[in-house]
């Protein structure tokens, strides 16, 4: 008899053991970090975590609102528009790049493409449509990519962010890979993205308030005080790694890509509010 | 004059300088370029502090300093071995924090 059951035992385990080491889908992944932030704040509803430290620090949402009336980046906005508009040397213009003439598709980026084997955002998707009708690609990290990115998310507002990883060993990959960046630690202050927006949001590290990794890509890009401008998200990428004296990546290098697209899953189901003021 | 004793010895003068080849610059050389090849096995996990570094020991050696561009070099092997050791540990120390495993 016990002979019987240490087999079944043994058997239980050897049938099990395969899916353990599977590893977790990205679905389950952002299920478990939903979770693991309604927990750790549980008077925040889900979509305000859009709002990043907004909605964690009272003092500071009301800043916030106040500059609501006239957000700083209106004018970046409106230009954002009219570089949208305004066809290119050949002719053509963005819309000829994008679905639906680049209106409303913001919640869509970054996706994976299986034929090329990369990670697009939307930024890389500007530049390539430049590029692909005789135009010099634009600067990454501001100015006008930053305008063009604004302007496309701003009419993409409220829509939930989808963002698909398909059934394809190299989606997965670069999802892993994001993913792996996101939890280690780097720099001589050795900090990963983790130890600052998973392991302490809500609280003070220097002068900064930490927002929870929910939500933190649907605001981008951003108009930073400190900026004074708009900035994309590799921006601000490459800014967290200086802050830990991790020497920043190039913006749109592969890790960064897979970067957001990891962060970007992780926001599944979270209202585009971009762009947004932040301090 | 002795010719061939004077030529012996200026001979053997003139040699000083090639005996103490392995001097200051060669031997910031070395350093700096283990340096340099450490902090390329750091991969994307090089620190800026070690960049900075680098740069100082280069711009100090450049202007003849040769002992501070060895304290810099060094301090640079240093920072660079503890980045490429931190980029060894995080291929499977992530796993251990990460949400989803």
């Amino acid at each position: 008899m016990l002979k019987a059951k240490i087999i079944l035992v043994a058997l239980g385990a050897a049938l099990a053991l395969p899916q353990a080491l599977a590893g977790s889908t990205p679905e389950e992944d952002r299920k478990e970090t939903v979770e693991y932030f309604k927990q750790m704040f549980p008077d925040v509803p889900f979509e305000e975590f859009v709002n990043g430290q907004y909605a964690l620090n009272d003092d500071r949402r009301k800043q916030w609102e106040s500059m609501q009336d006239f957000p700083p980046y209106e004018f970046a906005v409106a230009e954002g528009q009219e570089m949208i508009e305004t066809p290119f040397a050949n002719g053509k213009t963005y819309a000829s790049c994008f679905e639906n003439g680049g209106i409303g598709i913001r919640q869509n980026y970054p996706y994976f493409d299986t034929e090329k084997n990369e990670v697009i955002t939307l930024e890389l998707a500007i530049n390539r449509c430049r590029e692909a009708n005789g135009e010099e690609p634009l600067r990454w990290k501001k100015g006008a990519i930053a305008s063009i990115s604004a302007y496309m998310a701003s009419t993409s507002q409220g829509k939930p962010i989808n963002i698909k990883v398909p059934d394809d060993p190299d989606a997965m990959a670069a999802y892993q890979d994001g993913k792996e960046f996101y939890y280690s630690r780097r720099g001589q202050l050795n900090f990963s993205c983790a130890s600052c927006h998973v392991q302490n949001p809500g609280k003070w590290i220097r002068a900064d308030f930490l927002s929870p990794t929910l939500g933190q890509p649907a605001n981008f890009p951003v108009h930073r005080s400190k900026w004074g401008e708009l900035g994309t998200l590799h921006r601000r990428f490459a800014g967290c790694n200086n802050n830990v004296r991790a020497e920043p990546l190039p913006a749109q290098s592969e890790e960064y890509r897979n970067l957001e697209y990891f962060l970007t899953y992780m926001s599944n189901g979270l209202p585009v509010v971009g762009p947004a003021t932040r301090p | 004059m002795n010719k061939p004793l004077l030529a012996i010895g200026i001979s053997l003068a003139l040699s000083v300088p090639l005996a103490t080849q392995a001097g200051p610059k060669e031997d910031f050389q070395e350093v700096y370029s283990k340096a340099q090849s450490t902090h390329q096995d750091a991969g994307t996990f090089q620190w800026t502090i070690t960049s900075d570094r680098l740069k100082a020991a280069k711009s100090a050696a450049d202007s003849g300093d040769y002992d501070k561009a060895m304290a810099m070099a060094k301090e640079a092997q240093k920072l660079a071995q503890e980045s490429a050791a931190q980029r060894k540990k995080q291929q499977e120390a992530w796993r251990q924090v990460a949400i989803g495993n």
